[in-house]
């Protein structure tokens, strides 16, 4: 590929191939690096010692683990719906975002996916959900939520990944003519797969980018349902609800987005990117973050109005969710995950790197305390009054839980150090565009 | 007849080798007569055996005697080998095929003893080892259920913090040093006749034991003997010699009561008989024949028969006696009426004397005398007697333990005893704490005590010696009515160590055969028929019709003390009570016990001193705040429980907690409520109660105690019915079962809230003991809980206990959830759990609207609490880290079942398969059979009117179901309309 002298592609290209990469960068990778060992140390124990070091008990068998999961979950899920649609339909704003998209959505798939496995009480036969011709000739059980999250999650991985992948191959190919080392030329040849910028190169990687996008879609419904699922097809009068799997699309959706609105906020404080994500781009993400919120007030709301139609256990489990002992984590999703993004609201506000930074991070945790909520205080109150209790996380599942989030930056630091983080090929694009 | 030199084993035996060595090396001895010549044998042997050195003065029975007395000594000289022990034959008698090949269990009957009574109980064996505990069905004390206490003896066999070797000071000694010291010691108590010898033992109905205590008596004509039990039962006694003016003990029979009253106490859980007086009650609900019994319950603290009772009237203890007098004065006794008679009395006299005959009043072993005496007034005068009553000989030495601890630290305090002999017991720990007898024990120059773990009197004492446990000793016990049952070994000894009686035996010069000793006391009871009846009786584990005989009693003429004025001070009544875990605190290091939910607080691992709401709240205490309590200058922390129907103004103190030496796990557990006990006052005081500002964690396995007008535990009046619940629609087809079907149904107007199937199937599941901590976190493993809910105002409760096993749910709702297909349903509607197969998700858990999935959420045998291995169930599969578990309807039991009826090539028959809580529960609550045959116990239980399933809206179709409890309308408690009945 012969790259065109751009003023546009240049410093975003340039940043991966860049032998040192700034004092910020460095200190922030030391932070997670400090969480990875925290990380490291909380999930050998829990894999060595079993999951008796986590507060979990009889009825709450399942506590933080399944919090984070499905919080990881919906920031995977919406950073990549978000990607997807860009994808799919053209938006101008994907050539700014949709790389941070992909990227935030497959590393927290990666964090996502670490709980599955390590809640487990026996986490080395997690490959017993896998239909393998065994000597036992057990299958799993196909009826099974469980069994369905298994597919979900590899599935979702496999094709965020894809979809990261596959949009990364022409950049991959820029970076290999443009690298001066022979190691970075040979790594960056390898990833660009021969890529040599043949129309029939672009035009089986137009569809095959375009491909993985549609798959994305009924894919991240159907993983964001499944884990709903794996709470309403139980008993438990709080989760045994229909309307449970679209509260946690929705939600993730908004938590998603709240995600790629402030890792586009950060990523272009950080790395002077404001050409790329100009204005424009960050209202426009504002605006679906708002509405997003929108629709999470509509399920709050929607939420009490089914408790009040269900039956008497589901109503009191619900009025205990909203009034009970949990009622901080109810009342944090609410005002963090409904009321604050209403903030965007206010042009002021959208444009502004605080304000849009104040409420990415509000919308994420005020789904965390969504799933808290609903994953302990939902369980709190079950049939049988004698085994009403409650759960509270020790410090090795807290330290799992900072843990991944060591991770998830991490991989976004390594993401932004190795590989452009703005979409060069679609930049290019744009800019010929925009000169024609 | 010239008595020859006695070829007498015992210099080369118990002197050991190196005591004929002298100073140059070891002296060779050609025959006996001239080792026996050697000065220092001469000289043992005058001291040993002072008659038989001088020829001519013995007799031949005497001889005889005394060469037993060598052999005896020879004997304990193998105790110092493990091997030589363990080699031993058992000679016991198991039940069944005693050719029955390795690896099935064998089974002896034995009696384990409470209190001093004998409970008939069945040893299950497996590969040398006892494993479980049932209730001897021929015995009179359990019929073939258990309590707790029964159940949990298995483990306290393999209780680490046993002894293994004999103590000097602390440290550990081996026998033949033991030996060394005690023989000179004997020898020169037998030669000054026991001066100076004092022995304490506790009171215990063995024939054998109290025969041996005769038979040292006359060799030490000059020792005292002391009896001391904390679980004082002097006021009974007094209360019948006021009454009869002779001691007797009274035997209830609740089968024949029409109206039963109790003064405090608790007769199904306390009172000698307990186990007993909970299945005649059940027996006597079901006599269809019959109306409903009453039960009418005036108590302090609230009881299981309280729980149970039909009634019941919570009072300070110091309310109670005038309640009887009232009782007492409306029955024409006490010549008239008292002042200001308490509003139920009269209603009581009129059900009492309605019932007449059928009457009965029972006084708990709490009470003065003077109740004691007004129950026993109001029995005679409604000619209870023979019929729901009959007083007894004493089955228990009749000796006042009070004055006779006492007299013993008197005796110690005047240094009258050089030689003290604690036979068994804790008295350091538990005698009254105004006799500090720790203090006093370390002043006798020589005691020595005989227990079985390092406990707080072993560290008072001079030297220790380990007692066997009871599945390892021969011995007799008789039952509360006098039932005589025979003890045997199930087990060779752990380690060396000595029985009782062995003790007692070694003092009193007899053979140191356990066996011996108790075949000695039959064979001069029995005569010709000894050989046969022997053999019986330990095959069968009791003595047919050996129960005493009624005796006539008559109410003396001043039977009665006349009224006392209550003390109106503003003290608190302080009530102290044996706990329904660790009873005087004996089973302290007993896991299973300690980890038993407390029946009504559901507390574990611990102790708290139990209060009214109405006392909470004037003392602005909450359950876990600790308060201090005075007593006559003696002063205890400790953490108050809030207990609804608890008696306001009362406190009770719950005994045997607080322990400083048990080499195990009951180490430091819950408060030392003797601190406070006096001896003059066993088991009621006053106290000061004041607030301190301190909280402790008492950890519970419920927290929630209403039922929240949710119909889980239903209630009926007399035959009326619940509405039939129509099957509701399913989108599966119904799963046709063509062999068995099994089920279960729990009746709970039976159940008492007893705990005996949870540990039963604690015992038989291998259920693992996790630990306070793990408890706190709600991680405890039963598999059967029993539920407790309250229903009504606080200060008067209704109590409802529900057990709550798997329900192996038709459509159960866990089978689907689990991704690996660990729990399937078996061919014959089981629940299975696979443990192998499960990977740990957890969410069948979620899944159970019972909740009776259990985690292992770290490996529960790795912990401290893990027991011993030994006691582990070869049949049930020890589950590892990261394993669901769950009741699995005892499917080892159903196999054996179906095994023995293959072979026999018959059907399984109705009855034959009894699951652990089944085979433990004292009423019968529990009926487990084939629901697909029409006629099976479980099937007509089925289509009874009371028949209910738990949670019938979810459509899970349990095969565990529930028969409501029969209430009578008018004693349904006035509030809650929908939380019980709903």
């Amino acid at each position: 590929m012969t790259s065109l002298p751009s003023t546009f592609t240049s410093p975003v290209a340039e940043a991966p191939l860049r032998p040192r990469y700034g004092p910020v960068w460095r200190l922030a990778l030391a932070i997670c690096a400090l969480l990875l060992i925290l990380l490291a140390l909380t999930l050998g124990a829990s894999l060595a010692l079993g999951v008796g070091l986590w507060g979990i008990n009889i009825p709450f068998v399942w506590g933080f683990d399944l919090v984070n999961y499905a919080w990881w979950i919906g920031i995977a899920n919406g950073a990549s719906l978000f990607a997807a649609i860009l994808v799919l339909r053209r938006h101008s704003l994907r050539t700014a975002v949709n790389r941070f998209a992909e990227a935030v959505a497959l590393a927290a798939a990666v964090c996502a996916g670490l709980f599955p496995i390590v809640h487990l009480g026996r986490p080395w036969l997690f490959y017993w959900v896998f239909p393998y011709p065994a000597t036992s000739e057990v299958w799993p059980q196909f009826r099974s939520t469980l069994t369905w999250d298994f597919w979900g999650i590899l599935s979702h991985i496999v094709v965020i990944g894809l979809l990261w992948y596959v949009g990364l191959i022409p950049d991959f190919a820029t970076l290999r003519d443009r690298a001066r080392r022979p190691a970075a030329q040979r790594a960056y040849g390898l990833l660009a797969l021969g890529w040599r910028n043949s129309v029939r190169h672009w035009s089986h990687h137009q569809a095959a980018y375009r491909l993985v996008a549609i798959l994305v879609l009924p894919l991240l419904t159907m993983m964001q349902s499944i884990v709903a699922l794996e709470f309403a097809t139980t008993l438990v009068p709080a989760w045994h609800d229909t309307r449970l799997p679209l509260h946690f699309v929705a939600t993730g959706l908004a938590q998603g987005l709240a995600m790629v609105l402030l890792v586009a906020m950060l990523l272009r404080w950080g790395l002077a990117l404001e050409r790329h994500i100009d204005d424009r781009d960050v209202d426009l993400l504002g605006r679906l973050v708002v509405a997003s919120a929108l629709a999470s007030a509509f399920l709050s709301l929607e939420e009490i109005a089914a408790a009040l139609l269900a039956e008497p256990s589901q109503w009191a489990a619900t009025v205990n969710r909203i009034t009970g002992p949990r009622r901080g984590a109810y009342m944090a999703a609410v005002v963090l995950g409904v009321l604050v993004p209403q903030l965007l609201w206010l042009r002021a506000a959208r444009r502004s790197v605080i304000a849009a930074t104040f409420v990415g991070a509000s919308v994420s945790l005020g789904v965390w305390f969504d799933r808290f909520s609903i994953v302990v205080g939902g369980a709190e109150r079950d049939y049988l009054p004698s085994l009403w209790r409650s759960y509270a996380p020790t410090l090795v599942e807290s330290g799992l839980f900072i843990g991944t989030v060591g991770l998830f930056g991490a991989l976004l630091l390594i993401f932004a150090r190795f590989v452009p983080a703005v979409s060069l090929f679609e930049s290019r694009h744009d800019e010929q565009e925009e000169r024609t | 007849m010239p008595v020859r030199p006695p070829i007498d084993p015992v210099p080369h035996a118990h002197l050991g080798d190196e005591d004929l060595g002298d100073e140059g090396g070891r002296r060779l001895w050609r025959s006996p007569e001239e080792l026996a010549a050697a000065p220092e044998v001469s000289r043992h042997l005058e001291a040993e055996f002072p008659g038989s050195v001088e020829p001519g003065v013995i007799d031949r029975r005497e001889w005889l005697r005394l060469m037993g007395a060598s052999l005896m000594l020879t004997d304990l000289t193998a105790c110092g080998s493990h091997r030589a022990i363990t080699g031993a034959p058992l000679l016991s008698h198991p039940r069944g095929r005693p050719e029955a090949a390795p690896g099935e269990p064998v089974v002896f009957a034995t009696s384990l003893e409470l209190d001093g009574y004998g409970r008939g109980a069945l040893v299950r064996t497996q590969d040398g080892r006892p494993v479980k505990i049932e209730g001897n069905p021929l015995h009179p004390a359990t019929l073939g259920a258990t309590d707790p206490f029964l159940q949990a003896e298995v483990l306290s066999l393999y209780d680490p913090g046993r002894s293994r070797t004999p103590h000097e000071n602390g440290a550990p000694r081996d026998w033949q040093t033991l030996l060394r010291f005690l023989r000179p010691l004997r020898n020169e108590l037998v030669v000054n006749e026991g001066r100076g010898l004092s022995v304490l033992l506790p009171p215990i109905a063995s024939p054998t034991l109290n025969r041996l205590v005769e038979l040292a008596r006359q060799l030490f004509p000059h020792a005292r003997w002391h009896l001391f039990s904390p679980m004082v039962d002097d006021q009974h006694r007094g209360g019948m010699e006021r009454a009869f003016g002779r001691p007797v003990d009274l035997v209830y029979d609740l089968t024949q009561a029409d109206m039963i009253v109790t003064l405090g106490g608790d007769l199904f859980t306390v009172e000698p008989g307990h186990i007993r007086h909970a299945a005649d009650w059940q027996a006597r609900r079901r006599a269809a024949d019959r109306p409903l019994p009453r039960l009418f319950a005036v108590e302090t603290t609230p009881s299981l028969a309280g729980a149970r009772a039909d009634e019941r009237l919570a009072l300070r203890p110091r309310d109670v006696e005038a309640i009887a007098r009232a009782l007492a004065a409306s029955l024409g006794l006490l010549g008239g009426a008292v002042s200001d008679p308490h509003p139920a009395a009269a209603r009581l006299a009129r059900g009492l004397a309605a019932a007449g005959e059928r009457g009965l009043v029972a006084a708990g072993r709490e009470q003065p005398p003077s109740v004691h005496a007004l129950a026993a007034a109001i029995n005679h005068r409604l000619g209870a007697f023979g019929r729901t009553v009959r007083a007894i000989e004493p089955v228990r030495p009749p000796v006042d333990t009070a004055a006779s601890i006492m007299a013993l630290a008197e005796a110690i305090a005047a240094d009258e005893v050089s030689h003290l002999l604690i036979l068994g017991g804790n008295p350091a720990y538990d005698a009254p704490a105004d006799l500090d007898l720790p203090a006093l024990i370390r002043r006798v120059r020589l005691s020595l005590h005989v227990g079985y773990a390092f406990d707080e009197t072993a560290s008072a004492c001079r030297w220790h010696v380990p007692r066997c446990h009871a599945l390892e000793a021969f011995g007799d016990l008789r039952a509360f009515d006098g039932t005589l049952g025979l003890c045997q070994p199930a087990v060779a000894r752990l380690a060396p160590s000595l029985s009782l009686e062995e003790t007692l035996g070694l003092l009193a010069g007899q053979n140191l055969d356990g066996r011996g000793l108790v075949a000695a006391t039959w064979r001069e009871a029995w005569g010709e028929a000894f050989e046969s009846r022997f053999a019986r009786a330990l095959e069968d584990g009791v003595v047919a019709d050996t129960a005493f005989p009624p005796v006539e009693v008559a109410l003396r003429p001043d039977w009665d003390s006349g009224p006392r004025d209550p003390a109106a001070d503003a003290s608190y009544d302080v009530v102290f009570a044996p706990d329904s875990s660790v009873w005087d605190g004996r089973f302290a290091n007993n896991g299973w016990l300690q980890e038993l939910p407390r029946p009504l607080t559901k507390q574990v691992w611990g102790n708290a001193a139990l209060i009214a709401p109405e006392t909470a709240n004037s003392l602005g205490v909450r359950s876990g705040d600790v308060v201090e309590i005075v007593s006559e200058g003696r002063a205890i922390a400790a953490p108050v429980w809030v207990l609804p129907g608890h008696a306001p103004g009362a406190v009770t103190l719950p005994l045997g907690y607080g322990r400083t030496n048990t080499g195990g796990l009951g180490e430091g557990v819950g408060f030392d409520a003797y601190r406070l006990r006096t001896a003059s006052a066993p088991w009621r005081t006053r106290a000061e109660i004041r607030k301190i500002d301190r909280r402790e964690a008492l950890v519970t396995t419920q927290l929630h105690h209403a039922m929240q007008g949710r119909a889980l535990v239903r209630a009926v009046a007399p035959g009326e019915a619940l509405p039939k619940e129509e099957p509701q629609p399913s989108l599966y087809p119904d799963w046709p079962y063509e062999g068995h079907a099994w089920g279960m149904v729990i009746d709970l107007d039976a159940c008492i809230g007893c705990n005996a199937c949870v540990v039963a199937c604690q015992a038989e599941n291998n259920v693992a003991v996790v630990g306070p901590e793990e408890v706190a976190r709600g991680r405890e493993m039963h598999w059967l809980r029993v539920d407790r809910y309250y229903a009504g105002a606080p200060d008067a409760p209704s109590t409802y206990f529900q057990p709550v096993p798997c329900m192996h749910c038709e459509t159960a709702p866990c089978e689907v959830v689990c991704p690996v297909n660990a729990t399937v349903h078996s061919a014959e509607g089981l629940n299975d759990m696979v443990y192998n197969r499960c990977v740990g998700t957890r969410t069948c858990s979620n899944n159970c609207p019972y909740k009776v999935r259990r985690f292992n959420f770290i490996d529960y045998r790795a912990t401290a609490f893990a027991p011993d291995d030994d006691v582990l169930n070869p049949q049930v599969t020890v589950r590892s880290r990261g394993v669901m578990e769950k009741c699995t309807y005892c499917v080892q039991r159903i196999s054996a079942a179906r095994i023995a009826a293959r072979i026999e090539d018959r059907p399984i028959r109705d009855g034959e398969i009894v699951t652990a809580c089944e085979q433990a529960c004292p009423t019968q609550a529990i009926v487990f059979g084939d629901v697909n045959d029409p006629d099976s116990r479980v099937s007509r239980l089925k289509r009874e009117p009371r028949h209910y399933a738990l949670l019938p809206e979810l459509n899970t179709r349990p095969r565990t179901t529930y028969l409501a409890r029969i209430e009578r309308k008018d004693e349904r408690p006035p509030t809650p309309s929908g939380e019980a009945g709903r």
